[in-house]
């Protein structure tokens, strides 16, 4: 039976999408079948952080209200061969989706994949409890910025209260990953640092990811960063990826090597 | 913060004063979290109070004390 992972945040823009696409691409690289769902209805971007866009037929909606079958609206990757990908409907009906309609999808998903990643949209609307509803694991993302930690965690205060499994008094596994931190700034004590989100958030962490350009101009190419060998994020996003299969796996060594002037005048 | 700053002293850094404020701001939004059942209960007492009151309004507040959580009832009779 596959497992579910909800990927989520409170605030929008924090980088869910490129974390459930690289993450989605890091386990199909690790030998598991995984299907990656954009459950952020009516705003789509998975696919074009995947570069799937233009091989869209049907999504989730058609799936769920029976307009197509499911290997119809299942995208296979065009690099990984173990991963799939099933896009958001561009509807501008946001409630939309129907409790035992997502129920029964990932039912079905559940069978077929070992891993299913759960891109959910931001806010704590109908969208979110969706995604939450049966997730087995829940990703928190947050940026190290006073909105995104409060965001964070509001959402992570209400994560059991949405769930299907806290409700069969099972518990989600919750995790934080913290997204574009900038080591220097987190040196000359301008950002909070991971630990400072940690002592707030009371989760445990499961992956810090250093901000990278690099992303910016992978996501305009459409090819996830995850392949590229010489960035920091994604080995950051490797890293997680191997800790998402219980592998225990050292943290990035994110510190700031600086000669002894720059530590004298910095 | 570098050595030069640790010595000649710099105003508080930008971090340690996001910091302050989110823990501030958490406790005072998890304590309203932690009582999800607040308008129900607020609604009910309300419908109890109007068999025999006038009462207008009912206000809640949450209250957390060391070891105490608290429930502040502050009940409005009408006139």
């Amino acid at each position: 039976m596959g497992e579910v992972i909800t990927v989520t945040s409170g605030k929008g823009g924090v980088g869910k999408s490129t974390l459930s696409a690289n993450l989605a691409v890091g386990l199909s690289e690790l030998g598991k079948k995984v299907v990656a769902i954009d459950f952020d209805i009516g705003l789509r971007n998975l696919d074009m952080i995947l570069g799937l866009e233009n091989r869209i037929v049907y999504d989730v909606v058609d799936v769920m209200e029976g307009r197509c079958n499911l290997s119809q609206a299942l995208i296979n990757d065009k690099r990984s061969k173990n991963l799939y990908f099933l896009p958001a409907s561009q509807t501008n009906d946001k409630d939309i989706l129907d409790r035992e309609k997502v129920r029964e999808l990932l039912e079905k998903l559940k069978k077929d994949f070992d891993i299913i990643i759960l891109d959910s949209p931001a806010g704590i609307e109908s969208g979110f409890e969706h995604s939450i509803f049966l997730a087995d694991r829940a990703l928190v993302v947050s940026t190290p910025d006073v909105s995104a930690v409060r965001d964070a965690d509001r959402v992570i205060g209400i994560i059991d209260a949405k769930s299907q499994k806290a409700k069969d008094g099972e518990e989600v596994k919750k995790y934080v990953i913290i997204n574009r931190l900038k080591p220097e700034m987190v040196e000359t004590g301008s950002m909070l640092s991971v630990d400072d989100v940690l002592n707030i958030l009371a989760l445990p962490l499961i992956g810090v990811v250093p901000d990278d350009e690099k992303i910016i101009t992978s996501t305009n190419e459409g090819e996830p960063i995850y392949y590229d060998k010489d960035s920091q994020a994604a080995e950051a996003y490797r890293r997680i990826a191997r800790r998402i299969l219980g592998e225990e796996v050292e943290f990035l060594d994110l510190s700031v090597k600086k000669g002894f002037f720059k530590r004298l005048f910095g | 913060m570098t050595l030069f700053e640790k010595f000649f002293g710099k105003k508080k850094a930008s971090a340690n004063v996001a910091k302050d404020r989110l823990t501030v701001m958490l406790a005072h939004e998890r304590a309203e979290c932690a009582v999800p059942y607040i308008d129900d209960l607020k609604r009910d007492i309300l419908e109890v109070l109007r068999k025999y009151t006038k009462a207008g309004d009912v206000n809640i507040k949450t209250e957390k004390n060391q070891n105490i959580d608290m429930l502040e009832i502050e009940i409005q009779l009408g006139n």
